[in-house]
């Protein structure tokens, strides 16, 4: 009968928590370049810029098209046969563009859906009374945006501290990466793997309570 | 952060990286698992194992600093065929396909395929009685192909899994896995898993250290044959061979 072996837990505890640190370095990065990236993506949809707008359709397309895991493998070991100067990039940064390129993809589509939903009354109105396109974005469209925005935002960088987990495969030692290793000499997989999920739940769960205040911040022009 | 700004930081982490890259002249990137006991495997953080000792063993003959990387199995002859390591030290056995492939050293490990059970399957006795059953291997590994060899290879349903093969024949969701007869001995041994060997190893295997097939792979390999050469005369593979498993595998 296997009994859970809490000492061999609390032995872990300290191991694993040494590599949380590069599994969020690593979401956080990706999420930032994702950000940017989105931002400009939507632009480009919205504004249906010519030439432009197919190029950023065709990159969403791909990259939300196919499995993260796929496109790691991709770039990390098949890119560099025909591309030989890329094997100058490591595990660690070649996850990070593969998360930077994948969530922005995603993140694109809702920032864009969030710049649609403000109503166009209130471009009209805004451009009546005389004002720029940049300060039409700046001061109407973004602020409300940036609202409806946030939720499914803060979802893509939940979703993108797990998927940091794939960076084992392309040797980058990480949370996931160091609890394999550990269960794969102890032999003691339940300890090992509920251990990690803990990690990762609670990780999730500090997020989740920030994204609550953020919204609660960024809904108090609309309360009564 | 301006773009411009992030260009010239990204330019030069490019630069960084590739001085790097040159600068391993006399670094030997070996690549493992560190999953795969007890030849790499990590123990609270430590890297340690038979693979380990040995290349430390061959650095100091070489006087190579050694790097160990380590990534999951499947990735690792990615790793190598793209430059990112100078080699594997995973128990990797010679087969003719690898060996079209790679340089290889001599062989430094001699083992055997071996047929795992879970404790008190009494039903497969050793290889012949795989048919109709299903059976675990590792993705990528040798003894996938050694079943599929097997003039009854379609009568078995042969599951690929990128790790815990051993856990998924304890837990009974596959019949038996194969792997190599020494750590399927130490793991049953050392390990608290309800598995058992069934029978005796089925097929011969020689394990080798992989290197690039071009020039410099080929230097490089002549210069860690000879410092095997040294530690299998002065007994040094013998030593670390005895530490591991209690015997030597490392002679035919």
């Amino acid at each position: 009968m296997h009994v859970l072996d809490l000492d061999y837990m609390l032995g872990l505890l300290p191991i694993l928590l040494g590599y949380l640190p590069l599994t969020l370095e690593m979401a956080g990065a990706g999420m930032l370049a994702a950000l940017v990236l989105a931002c400009l993506l939507a632009v480009v949809r919205v504004q249906r810029t010519p030439g432009l707008n197919a190029l950023a359709m065709l990159f969403i397309s791909f990259f939300r098209g196919t499995p993260l895991l796929v496109q790691l493998f991709l770039f990390y070991y098949g890119l560099p046969q025909i591309l030989t100067f890329l094997v100058a990039i490591n595990g660690i940064t070649a996850t990070i563009l593969g998360l930077t390129l994948h969530f922005s993809a995603y993140m694109a589509e809702s920032i864009r859906a969030a710049i649609v939903g403000v109503d166009r009354s209130q471009t009209e109105a805004a451009l009546s009374i005389g004002m720029t396109q940049g300060q039409l974005m700046r001061r109407i469209v973004l602020p409300q945006a940036t609202r409806v925005a946030t939720p499914t935002l803060m979802n893509y960088f939940i979703d993108m501290i797990k998927a940091t987990s794939l960076a084992f495969t392309l040797g980058v030692t990480e949370l996931m990466g160091a609890t394999q290793k550990e269960a794969a000499s102890s032999f003691l997989y339940f300890e090992a793997f509920l251990l990690a999920a803990i990690i990762y739940w609670v990780v999730v769960e500090i997020l989740s309570w920030l994204q609550r205040r953020l919204e609660k911040r960024l809904n108090r022009a609309y309360q009564r | 952060m301006s773009l411009r700004h992030f260009m010239q930081y990204a330019l030069a982490g490019l630069a960084l990286s590739a001085t790097a890259l040159t600068a391993h002249a006399d670094t030997l990137r070996v690549g493992m698992s560190g999953g795969y006991y007890p030849f790499t495997f990590v123990e609270q953080d430590v890297l340690k194992g038979f693979e380990v000792d040995v290349m430390n063993a061959v650095g100091e003959q070489t006087g190579d600093d050694i790097e160990f990387v380590t990534a999951s199995f499947s990735g690792l002859a990615g790793m190598l065929d793209s430059g990112r390591i100078d080699t594997i030290a995973n128990q990797i056995t010679i087969t003719p396909e690898r060996k079209a492939k790679y340089a290889f050293t001599e062989p430094y490990v001699y083992d055997g395929a071996q047929v795992v059970v879970r404790k008190g399957n009494d039903a497969i006795e050793g290889v012949e009685d795989l048919k109709g059953k299903t059976v675990a291997v590792n993705l990528g590994s040798n003894y996938e192909q050694l079943l599929r060899e097997l003039p009854y290879a379609d009568d078995i349903d042969i599951k690929t899994y990128e790790s815990n093969i051993e856990q998924d024949v304890a837990l009974g969701r596959a019949d038996a896995f194969v792997m190599d007869r020494v750590s399927a001995t130490q793991v049953i041994k050392d390990k608290p898993l309800p598995l058992a060997l069934a029978g005796q190893p089925f097929s011969r295997i020689e394990n080798a250290l992989p290197f690039r097939d071009d020039e410099a792979g080929h230097a490089l390999r002549d210069r860690i044959n000879k410092a095997l050469d040294v530690l299998r005369e002065d007994g040094t593979l013998k030593q670390i061979s005895e530490k591991w498993f209690g015997t030597d595998i490392t002679t035919p």
